[in-house]
């Protein structure tokens, strides 16, 4: 077995347990938001390592994924920008309370 | 051999950095330091996926992602100021986890095989961006489009608030 494959293995799995921690843990958009993509990196490494028998494939899968991942932040920092505007607070709690 | 070893000690300080780094973005007060430690992850991830030979998609992860993305995460939460308080559940936290470590622990290892292969590997840039532009060029072109629709709705939603 690659030595290294199987690190970075481990690294992302843990990567991955971070992000949901994070996305569990804190009632802050901003801060869900930002262990979400802390889970997407942990997911680009698992992709690249699990699909290294056929890299082009990887590759064109990878990209795709950069650029869809980089639209969605972009809607859901408009969406925090919104709620910020409208409450005043990032909390989902406070938002909910408001019916915001 | 030398290259392979000095490739694997490069790896397991790339992925020491890399969890040490995800640990900082989800515990750190400041949201803006959070932000700004997400762009030095994505660095990290960039850098593990160039050891493994994606060049192309690092330099992707970098430009795009790093570039574009997070940075419209730093500037927008500075703009708000941190967001203000914010409330935890650390309980919940470490049980949902502590529960994917397990699950994806089990799965990537037990189930799923590492494959076996040479690093880095060899990606065929040229001949791979052909074939995108010859047999894919109704999907790039869709899939533009859909972003392009993402980005003038998130407009529409900003200053909609």
């Amino acid at each position: 077995m690659n030595l290294t494959l199987l690190l970075i293995i481990i690294a992302a799995v843990a990567v991955a347990s971070v992000g949901v921690y994070g996305l569990t843990s804190s009632r802050n958009f901003v801060r869900q938001l930002l262990s979400l993509e802390v889970v997407f990196n942990a997911i680009i490494l698992l992709i690249a390592v699990m699909l290294a028998s056929s890299p082009g494939v990887a590759t064109i899968l990878l990209v795709i994924l950069v650029l869809i991942v980089s639209g969605e932040v972009v809607v859901i920092m408009a969406l925090v920008i919104s709620a910020y505007r409208s409450g005043k607070s990032l909390e989902s709690d406070i938002l909910g309370e408001e019916g915001v | 051999m030398v290259w392979e070893t000095a490739g694997t000690i490069l790896a397991a300080l790339l992925s020491a950095s890399l969890v040490l780094v995800a640990l900082l973005v989800v515990t750190v007060k400041d949201l803006v330091y959070a932000s700004i430690l997400l762009a030095v992850l994505g660095a990290l991830t960039a850098s593990l996926v160039a050891l493994l030979g994606y060049y192309l998609v690092a330099a992707f992860i970098i430009i795009v992602y790093v570039g574009a993305a997070v940075m419209f995460i730093i500037i927008t939460v500075s703009m708000l100021g941190g967001g203000g308080l914010e409330s935890r559940d650390h309980l919940k936290g470490a049980a949902a986890a502590s529960l994917s470590l397990a699950v994806l622990l089990i799965v990537f290892l037990s189930y799923l095989r590492v494959p076996e292969v040479g690093l880095p590997l060899y990606v065929d840039v040229a001949g791979l961006i052909d074939r995108v532009v010859v047999d894919y060029l109704p999907v790039i072109a869709i899939i533009l489009v859909a972003l392009a629709a993402t980005i003038i709705e998130a407009i529409a939603v900003a200053r909609r608030g």
